[in-house]
């Protein structure tokens, strides 16, 4: 909530952040043809294979398409705590 | 040398008739030729923009059904000199028309004037199909909004994928007290989603409106600033570098006076180039 004095003195952060932030989203998705649901399973099964390899914070985990001038971009931050160098297969 | 541009912007409502009509008065006021195309199939409202709707007798259809020769459809505008409207049908179609008969028909008309200027139905389909088939390159006119930039964003990888190059913005009904505010996406904004190059930048003015009600398209007039943004980007679509865009900052409040005087203010905040 804004208060009336950020209002007054002008303080307060407008509405086109948001807009911006929603259009790069919206734009990436138009773009790639996946479902919210198929973005957020291909999250996991890649955050997944770097667990295989390395301890890592799941909880950090961010992976996500971003457009890029032409073109469609993954970009991934995945926090390793340690990597292990014991190959964990995960049990299918 | 001729040249067929399509302006175009996906969404409907953005202004795609009104830059039409106005860099249509405008490049004919340069002196060069210009043939406007309404290509609003059942739809059309450029001639009312133009105010040349009482003047119209053939239109795009008849002209390319045979009806009638291409020169009896063309209505001059008497307000000044070479600017010819090619009005669309009102009731028919968009499957009236196919792409190769409007490449035809442009081909024609690229013969008579120095600029052919279509004016692109909203949509993707069939009209949309039409309009760019015989166009050299594309203007893209975008509102700074999440809708208008969203769709613009799809027609740019349409244009392109039909092998057009690169379209130019127009960036329309810029609101500077609302950018100011930020409430609004700047010029620089936009331009990082969209990516393509800057052509022109228009105020959002009620000059648009009053001209449209009198069928007088604001580039007549001298005094308006939104005459002024379409008369310079006519001048940089004729190959004139370095026009500068016109004043779209918001005038100063009086508290932004206040403050910069207390020496409180960021300073003067540029909103637009």
């Amino acid at each position: 909530m804004m208060s009336l004095l950020d209002k007054f003195f002008g303080n307060t952060r407008g509405s086109k952040d948001e807009a911006k932030a929603r259009l790069k989203l919206l734009l990436v998705h138009d773009q790639v043809d996946l479902t919210p649901s198929q973005l957020d399973a291909m999250r996991a099964e890649i955050a997944a294979v770097v667990a295989r390899y390395a301890e890592v914070d799941m909880e950090k985990v961010d992976i996500r398409l971003e457009k890029a001038h032409d073109q469609v971009r993954l970009t991934s931050s995945v926090p390793v705590r340690r990597v292990t160098g014991r190959t964990q297969v995960a049990a299918t | 040398m001729s040249e067929c541009i399509v302006v175009t912007s996906g969404k409907g409502g953005v202004g795609k008739t009104t830059t039409t009509a106005n860099l249509g008065v405008a490049l004919a006021r340069l002196g060069k030729k210009v043939a406007v195309v309404d290509a609003d199939i059942g739809l059309r409202n450029l001639d009312v923009i133009l105010g040349l709707e009482n003047r119209i007798v053939y239109d795009l259809v008849h002209v390319i059904e045979g009806e009638c020769r291409l020169r009896q459809a063309l209505i001059r505008d008497k307000r000044t000199e070479n600017l010819f409207l090619l009005p669309a049908a009102q009731t028919r179609d968009k499957n009236a028309v196919s792409p190769e008969q409007m490449k035809k028909l442009v081909q024609q008309l690229k013969a008579e004037f120095d600029f052919v200027i279509i004016d692109c139905p909203a949509g993707i389909e069939q009209g949309f199909k039409n309009s760019i088939a015989g166009a050299d390159r594309a203007i893209v006119v975008v509102t700074p909004e999440v809708s208008s930039v969203r769709d613009a964003d799809r027609i740019i990888g349409l244009v392109e994928a039909a092998e057009l190059p690169e379209p130019q913005l127009i960036i329309n009904r810029f609101r500077a007290k609302m950018v100011k505010e930020g409430n609004m996406m700047n010029k620089d904004d936009v331009l990082e989603i969209l990516a393509i190059p800057l052509v022109g930048m228009v105020p959002d003015s009620e000059d648009v409106i009053v001209s449209a009600n009198r069928g007088s398209p604001a580039a007549f007039d001298d005094k308006s600033i939104v005459g002024e943004a379409y008369r310079r980007i006519a001048r940089r679509l004729c190959g004139e570098q370095d026009v500068p865009f016109v004043a779209t900052e918001a005038p100063e409040s009086w508290w932004g006076v206040m403050k910069r005087w207390m020496g409180l203010g960021e300073g003067a905040q540029e909103v637009a180039g």
